[in-house]
């Protein structure tokens, strides 16, 4: 039982290691891997919008800061391309 | 910018600005440092709407603006972060829903998209599927790019 449990933890250590450097591999290094969890998995998600879905609506701030619109107000006789994104 | 170009006739655009991808505070890479693009994450709609500012004037940014408010209102209605591409049609329906960036962020669908719908617009003498718009890093081209 004892050598059983040995080697389950042999075996989970190994996938973790095995999934931290393919997670470096992908992030660039151990330490954007690192970062990547504590920082950028928390916020990512797929989301439920789907093609055909109601567009969600939203108030958004113009560059000047004291005015607003809502993105519904942009959609009107043209398809609307959201970019989404941010400086860094 | 290219599809902006090629299709703002026939298309409305907007850029929407959301929480820093990699801010000094989180998760900030070297190509931030050298680019000179450090900025913490904003904690206040002020400290956001000068980053948005800094972005539209440093890269003479044409594409029509808005930003997220700090409730993050439209990155989880449209679980947008760190980059995210969609087409609303004239109805108000979702028409392309486009994958999380950076990894699935593909200006090139949306041309593909804008394509079908109004025709191909070639550019002879441009290298072909560069997709016109940032995966990362490349603001000019279109979105506010997490530079993941």
């Amino acid at each position: 039982m004892k050598k059983v449990l040995l080697w389950m933890g042999i075996g989970a250590g190994a996938l973790l290691l095995i999934a931290f450097i393919a997670l470096s591999v992908m992030a660039g290094s151990p330490r954007d891997a690192v970062y990547m969890v504590r920082y950028a998995l928390p916020h990512m998600h797929r989301g439920n919008l789907k093609v055909g879905d109601a567009a969600p609506d939203a108030k958004l701030f113009a560059l000047n800061g004291s005015d607003t619109f809502h993105v519904c107000e942009r959609t009107s006789g043209k398809p609307l391309v959201l970019v989404f994104g941010s400086f860094t | 910018m290219q599809i902006f170009d090629d299709y703002k006739e026939r298309a409305d655009f907007l850029t929407i600005y959301v929480r820093e991808a990699h801010p000094t505070d989180e998760w900030q890479m070297k190509s931030n440092v050298k680019e000179d693009v450090c900025y913490a994450q904003p904690r206040n709609l002020s400290d956001r709407l000068a980053i948005a500012n800094d972005f539209t004037k440093r890269y003479h940014y044409p594409l029509p603006f808005g930003v997220d408010g700090m409730n993050n209102a439209a990155n989880d209605a449209y679980a947008a972060w760190p980059e995210r591409l969609y087409i609303i049609d004239e109805s108000g329906k979702i028409a392309y829903r486009g994958g999380m960036g950076p990894f699935h962020y593909d200006p090139a669908e949306v041309r593909s998209w804008l394509a079908s719908r109004y025709g191909e617009v070639k550019h002879p003498e441009a290298k072909p599927a560069q997709g016109d718009t940032p995966k990362s890093q490349n603001p000019p081209t279109a979105a506010p790019a997490s530079k993941s």
